[in-house]
């Protein structure tokens, strides 16, 4: 509030206005900054200027800040206090604007001190806030591959590099390292670690026997090439870029077309795509790779974040609340993008430039510039390349063939002017009549995937009585700019009958079954009856009208009227095979409320009459070859479209692209795509817009440009394709350490830098700033993340035991320096898979729609997941924890217990707690005891006795043979309470939720 | 860890995640960092207040109708609404001015006039501290909502049950510090994200519990397909359980986590005695029961929607916050009406706020009464705060004739209980209830947050906690202590 209407103050206030002449309140005579004039700031400006707030911009407790000004400009002019407007507002008459806005005011000798002190040149001494340089910091200077530290004398195992540089540091501290594990654990570890499931126990046996050299090796050759390692991994990936697949907010939505996202992640890491390119797919694929699947699906990381459904289709972008709904959704693009490549909380610069790190506010909204143009949309686009190709050719044709017509009919235009007022009243015949429509539209069916569906809706006249005619009159709904005829069905028959299942006694008046029929637009269907009796009337759709992907049957009002035209069927009881039922726009009874669209204004012998007389206008304007050519392109045009049609489905994909809408939602598809103005806001304000930006990156970012160079006339792709290549540029110091640190993290619990998620001041520090940048380098150079792994688990610091080490510990005792492994406890998917692979349930199919493991109730409005009304053996469920639907609104409870990530905000680093509420849901979820009884199925048929099957229990589900002990006690449970309840408590072990 | 270290993480209030936290994430900055209690039970500095009820109506509840007496408006009713400034509406909702739809008397001694829909509030009104100058950001639901419940518009921060959770910790093991009671129809806009965790550790987050439903709390017991599980194998299970997870631990010295584990088995069982007591309100007194309107003996409703029933909902949720509240809980939230869907089973009353508001506000005026004269009887109202809040008020002009559009920009809390100053109300509005009357200087949601934490102990400015490289607090970097509302 501090710089508030400047102008106006400086109107009012001529200049400070000192008393003079009060010779007790004289300042002193060389003010000193830290004796008089840091006292008065504390006190009087400290609370909204200081440490914790900084309104208007502006922080008085540092040198920096306080010379530097606020949102409106300087306030401190060092030599000129007529220019300071500091003084002008501590001064200031008006209450409305003087500083501090409450409490007391500043004394005429306080203002005379400051005044004083400003004319005096504003004399500050240096603290903190002017020495450091935000750029000088060790995550922003280039990376350049360390030396490798010689080791003397090693007195520890070193495989590799990664060893010398652990090794080197832990000496320096007085540690010591492990020894290794032993084959059992860690084929257990590599197991987990890499693919996220338990091994086999003949796998486990076969691993422990094999002697040879490159048996461990080859292990980890074997499990990087399995499929179910970019299984594994790309759930870590979708925890960092919170990938969801409903909407979260109001009304949480599905969002059944974004998995192809999860499932090009999971085929990036198996086919271990270059680092680089996978980062540059999922910024700018469509503009880098063009024609690609790949460059399509990858854009899903854009969409991945929650969307606010009702910002966005309820309000428009010149609400107040729509701005907002769309700034926050651009900064979710803008956070997931740098927070996620780049370890930098660039969001924080939204208000204020950042506080730590060097990110201005313009460098913020020059990041929201960039992706100015895009929504959160489906997307359609073909899976096969070849198809692509043939798509692209025959869109290229009906291009041509559009652009011909259009020229032709223009040239006709011309010539004959009469011709324009025809062919708007041939459209307008197509549109409803004036009268304004009303709310409730119609009937409705339920949304199907198929289009072959039948679906019927039939009236109750409540007796049998004689009927002259039916009429069923279209509906108008302007949804996918469909508008007149909006779900008339494409084959469909009417038929009668006193009988209300219709299975005797049926009449039909209509059939259009055999072919399809061409859409009315708003002119009536009408149906002879001539005179016959009948209580129910029935329309059954047998080829559905196309929606958007997917089918429906609409129908405004039906009507049967009697021989004097009085319709009997009004308000009469109406019902359906479905009904979408979303009043008070679609319900059954609004199929008899008399209200419909209005029809359409000409009747069907005045249409063609006026069809009539354009063709013959035409042929006068444009000749014989003219309408020779005509028909051409008409021709070439439809074949264009038939092959267009014969091409196979286009799959859709959840994407942060172009989008164009209807309604609220427009998106920028009408205008080519063309970016919206994006304003630096004032405190992050919407209704405060400053300066407009252009697109573009950091600027303070050593060694990479933040200001791109634009090719002319460029478009909003290209603005992302040069995001993608300023993210991947080699010298860009973070992108290699943010992604060798993520690795790491996933391979020991703990990364080298402990905030993944952030390289910058707040951040904390690398344990091994060498080895990061080691590790950043070779994958900056091979680019293969498979290799990273691998050189990480083939050293001999990740095959260490876990075991905790007195002396050690004395040092270290949180193991930063890695003298041991980490003991790992199991994430909620690996739990959850893991409990499925030891009952033998475990589904292994790769890739495709998520299974659902709740029931959607009042899907139509907001949709509720009811987790609880889902069957535990339903087999479709028994896939893999990354192919699981995850929805925002409601946690499935099972994971959200065993701590999975939440999908609404990025989990770097997930929370790992142990509380009683884990402990119920391992004991009593549905799916731990009905996989409990699977488990105990399966181990009583491999085993004569219960002996052996608890043998074989522990085998599976721990990989090794139980103790006496714990045969024996298991064996004894089993005697008494049987198999499956031996197994429950198996599923419970520490063991089993803990890798070693 | 030292055992030292852990035992005091465990007696500090950080109850068992307070182990499992700091062992797991090895992290001594966390450990200095996670919140420890002093000696009188407060964070920072001696609280007034120990656990709270915050009562959360969704879809907006309107002030103007039920606590915010408009003579203006009656004067006015039916005339052009001039605002005197362009107003933005969320469904551009703007009709002429329109009187409450109810009378409006006069109650206690503090002489606070009242909506007759609410007048069961009347019985306790010299309780309670009325806010008239809220203001929101947005005029969205879910904005609104999450504005609200955690302090952002925008998912992904904990709810203000989960930091109060981390901050002062559990005072019963056996229960679960964040107990939610969601409405039966269904969960609010952004359901549970109201009360998730979000980057706090999970044992923070609310526990949603439908009391008088088959399975109150999510996996307290088997699944019941699961025949197999008998009470005495569940028993021998988790003995035999706790002896060979006992063997595996003590293999494996100095991995805390271990034994944390074990503990969470026994803490488990305990609370599947302690959490079924809990809910059983058949053990209540007569009288107990009459108070909350609970004693009409009636097993069915009517079809429609009806005070009755909204009663017999919301006065349940009440009694059974108060003996959560009573055995330890620190905090419990109740709710009043689920999503934005028709028939209306809300507060957003767009279309008839008579219709809509009638029955909801009368069940929640009587449980809340009832509830805040029983912690009053049972001497807990001393150090209990009652917080009444909503998404955003509603448009003081109609919409369609007999509803009302959203209003972010004014809309009404009320506070009674620890701590709080009695029978006041602070913060008026304008003279229609559109907006603060002193524009400059309305309150927030910060400011309620900062004051509940204040009263439990807590400065709001140093319970934080870094995320992504940001110090979150629930605050924001906002929020006053109200101190007129402050006894």
């Amino acid at each position: 509030m501090l710089l508030r209407s400047l102008v106006s103050i400086a109107l009012v206030v001529a200049l400070v206005a000192v008393p003079s002449g009060t010779r007790a309140d004289d300042p002193p005579k060389s003010v000193d900054f830290e004796r008089d004039v840091k006292p008065i700031f504390a006190k009087h400006c400290y609370s909204c200027h200081g440490p914790e707030k900084q309104k208007s911009s502006l922080r008085l407790d540092q040198k920096a800040g306080a010379l530097a000004g606020g949102d409106s400009g300087k306030v401190i002019v060092p030599g000129k206090p007529a220019e300071s407007h500091l003084l002008k507002l501590v001064a200031s008459d008006d209450p409305e604007t003087r500083m501090p806005p409450k409490g007391a005011r500043l004394t005429p000798k306080q203002i005379a001190t400051l005044q004083q002190w400003i004319e005096q040149g504003a004399k500050w001494p240096d603290d903190e806030s002017v020495k450091v340089n935000p750029a000088d910091w060790w995550s922003f200077k280039p990376l350049k591959k360390p030396a490798v530290p010689a080791i003397q004398n090693p007195k520890h195992e070193i495989r590799n590099d990664i060893d010398r540089f652990v090794i080197a540091k832990a000496s320096d501290k007085g540690l010591s390292q492990s020894p290794e594990a032993d084959r059992r654990t860690l084929i257990r570890r590599l197991y987990f670690d890499l693919i996220g499931l338990p091994p086999f126990p003949e796998e486990v046996e076969a691993f422990v026997k094999d002697t040879a050299a490159k048996a461990y090796e080859k292990l980890v050759d074997k499990l990087l090439a399995s499929p179910h390692h970019g299984e594994r991994w790309a759930r870590h990936w979708l925890d960092v870029v919170h990938f969801g697949e409903t909407h979260g907010y109001d009304k949480d939505k599905p969002r059944p077309n974004a998995w192809p996202y999860r499932d090009y992640v999971i085929r990036a890491f198996n086919s271990d795509k270059p680092y680089g390119r996978f980062i540059s797919e999922q910024v700018a694929g469509d503009v880098l790779y063009p024609g690609t699947v790949d460059g399509i699906e990858a854009l899903g990381f854009l969409a991945a974040g929650p969307w606010d459904f009702i910002g966005h289709a309820e309000l428009p972008e010149s609400k107040i609340d729509g701005k907002v709904a769309r700034h926050l959704d651009r900064d979710d693009f803008v956070a997931n993008t740098i927070s996620t490549f780049m370890g930098l909380t660039v969001h924080c610069a939204q208000c204020h430039n950042h506080k730590f790190d060097p990110i201005t506010q313009h460098d913020y909204y020059s990041l929201q510039a960039v992706f100015a143009a895009l929504d959160r949309t489906d997307t359609r686009y073909d899976t096969d390349p070849k198809i692509a190709t043939q798509r692209a050719r025959y869109d290229g044709q009906k291009k041509v063939a559009t652009a011909k017509l259009a020229t032709l009919i223009a040239e006709a235009r011309k010539k004959a002017p009469e011709l324009i007022a025809i062919e708007k009243q041939l459209v307008d015949a197509a549109k409803p009549g004036n009268t304004p429509k009303p709310p409730e539209f119609g009937y409705h069916s339920a949304i199907s995937p198929k289009q072959d569906v039948p679906k019927w809706v039939q009236v109750d006249l409540g007796e049998s009585v004689k009927l002259e005619s039916i009429v069923l009159k279209p509906c108008h709904d302007e949804f996918n700019n469909i508008g007149a005829g909006f779900g008339f069905p494409v084959r469909f028959k009417i038929e009668v009958s006193d009988d209300a299942e219709f299975k005797t006694d049926v009449i039909v008046l209509a059939d259009e079954t055999a072919k399809d029929f061409t859409n009315p637009g708003m002119t009536p269907y009408r149906a002879k009856v001539g005179g016959k009796s009948a209580r129910y009337i029935r329309v059954t759709a047998t080829k559905l009208a196309p929606r958007q992907n997917d089918f429906i049957f609409a129908l405004a009002e039906l009507e049967a009227l009697d021989a004097d035209g009085k319709n009997l069927a009004a308000k009469k009881n109406v019902t359906a095979l479905d009904s979408i039922e979303a009043p008070v726009r679609w319900r059954k009874s609004n199929l008899t409320d008399g209200l419909f669209a209005p029809g359409a204004r000409l009747t069907a012998t005045e249409l063609a009459k006026l069809r009539e007389k354009r063709d013959s206008l035409m042929k006068s304007a444009l000749g014989e070859k003219g309408v020779a050519e005509l028909a051409t392109a008409e021709s070439e045009l439809r074949v264009a479209e038939m092959e267009l049609a014969k091409l196979p489905a286009q799959r859709s994909v959840y994407i942060g692209a172009i989008h164009t809408g209807s309604g609220n939602f427009i998106g920028t598809g009408s205008t080519g795509g063309k970016p919206r103005p994006i304003h630096i806001l004032t405190r992050g304000d919407v209704t405060r817009p400053g300066k407009e930006v252009a697109p573009g990156a950091i600027v303070a970012i050593p060694g990479i440009t933040g200001r791109f160079e634009l090719p002319p006339n460029h478009t909003e792709g290209d603005h992302r394709a040069a995001l993608a290549k300023w993210l991947i540029d080699p010298n860009n110091p973070l992108t290699w350490r943010v992604m060798a640190n993520r690795v790491w993290q996933y391979h020991f619990g703990r990364a080298i830098v402990d905030t993944p998620n952030d390289f910058g001041k707040m951040g904390q520090l690398p344990t091994h700033p060498e080895l990061l940048d080691y590790l950043a380098s070779e994958l900056r150079e091979h680019q293969s993340l498979k290799k990273l792994h691998k050189l990480i688990v083939m050293s001999a610091t990740y095959r260490q035991v876990s075991t905790t080490h007195d002396a050690n510990a004395k040092i270290d005792v949180d193991n930063r320096y890695l003298w041991r492994q980490n003991r790992r406890k199991l994430e909620a998917e690996a739990v959850r898979d893991s409990i499925l692979f030891v009952a033998g349930k475990l589904d292994l199919t790769a890739g495709g729609p998520s299974f659902q493991d709740f029931v959607i109730e009042k899907p139509e409005h907001s949709p509720h997941y009811q987790y609880h009304l889902h069957d535990p053996d339903d087999v479709k469920s028994h896939r893999r924890a990354i192919y699981r639907f995850v929805v925002r609104s409601k946690q499935q409870p099972f994971m959200a217990a065993l701590d999975c990530a939440d999908p609404s905000l990025a989990v770097e680093k997930r929370n790992e707690t142990l509380t009683p509420q884990q402990a119920l849901a391992l004991l009593n979820n549905k799916l731990s005891v009905a996989m409990a009884k699977h488990f105990a199925l399966r181990v009583e048929k491999l085993a004569a006795d219960d002996a052996g099957r608890v043998r074989a229990a522990f085998r599976l589900a721990l990989g090794r043979d139980p103790t006496a002990k714990e045969r024996d006690a298991l064996t004894a449970y089993a005697k008494e309470y049987g198999l499956a309840n031996m197994c429950r408590v198996i599923l419970n072990l520490n063991e089993f939720v803990f890798v070693d | 860890m030292s055992t030292s270290r852990r035992d005091f993480l465990f007696h500090s209030g950080g109850g068992l995640g307070g182990i499992a936290l700091a062992s797991l994430l090895g992290a001594d900055k966390l450990l200095a960092d996670a919140p420890r209690k002093r000696a009188d039970g407060g964070l920072h500095h001696k609280p007034k207040a120990k656990r709270i009820v915050q009562l959360f109506m969704a879809g907006g509840a309107s002030h103007v109708d039920l606590f915010d007496f408009k003579p203006e408006l009656v004067k006015r009713h039916g005339q052009e609404a001039n605002f005197g400034e362009h107003v933005e509406a969320f469904q551009n909702g703007l009709g002429p001015w329109l009187k409450p739809v109810w009378e409006f008397k006069t109650y206690g001694n503090c002489g606070k006039q009242l909506s007759e829909v609410v007048a069961p509030l009347g019985d306790v009104i010299d309780e309670i501290a009325f806010i008239h100058n809220m203001i929101g950001k947005t005029g969205v639901h879910s904005q609104g909502t999450l504005l609200q419940t955690t302090g952002f518009n925008r998912p992904g921060f904990p709810g203000m049950g989960c930091w109060v959770s981390y901050g002062l910790g559990s005072a019963n093991e056996n229960l679960p510090t964040f107990v939610v009671l969601p409405d039966h129809r269904g969960l609010a806009s952004n359901g549970t994200k109201n009360w998730d965790s979000a980057f706090l550790p999970a044992q923070h987050q609310g526990t949603a519990i439908y009391p008088g439903t088959k399975t109150p709390i999510e996996d307290l017991f088997p699944d019941e397909r699961a025949k197999f599980v008998t009470r005495d194998a569940d028993k021998a299970g988790i003995d035999l359980l706790t002896e060979l997870n006992k063997q595996h631990a003590n293999a494996r010295p100095g991995d805390e986590r271990l034994e944390a584990r074990i503990k969470s088995y026994e803490l488990a069982a305990k609370m599947q005695l302690a959490a079924p007591e809990a809910l059983d309100i058949s053990k209540e007194t007569k009288e107990t029961l009459k108070l909350y309107g609970l004693d009409h003996g009636k097993t069915s409703f009517d079809k429609e929607i009806n005070p009755l029933e909204e009663t017999d909902y919301f006065s349940r949720k009440c009694l059974v916050a108060r003996r959560l509240l009573e055995r330890g809980v620190r905090f419990v939230q109740v709710w009043s009406g689920n999503d934005n869907g028709f028939p209306r089973r809300n507060w957003d009353s767009h279309e008839d706020v008579k219709r809509d508001h009638g029955p909801l506000a009368y069940g929640m005026a009587r449980g809340a009464s009832a509830l805040i004269a029983d912690l009053k009887r049972l001497g807990l109202l001393e150090d209990t705060i009652v917080l009444w809040t909503t998404e955003f008020g509603r448009m003081p002009s109609s919409q369609g004739g007999k509803g009302r559009d959203h209003n972010p920009y004014c809309f009404t809390n009320w506070l009674c209980g620890g701590g709080i100053k009695r029978g006041i109300s602070h913060g008026p509005s304008d003279d229609f209830g559109y907006k603060p009357a002193d524009r400059k200087y309305p309150t927030e949601v910060y400011d309620v947050h900062a004051t509940i934490l204040h009263l439990l102990g807590i400065d709001h400015t140093k319970l934080s906690v870094r995320h992504n490289g940001i110090d979150r607090r629930l605050t924001d970097v906002h929020g006053h202590v109200i101190e007129e509302v402050l006894a």
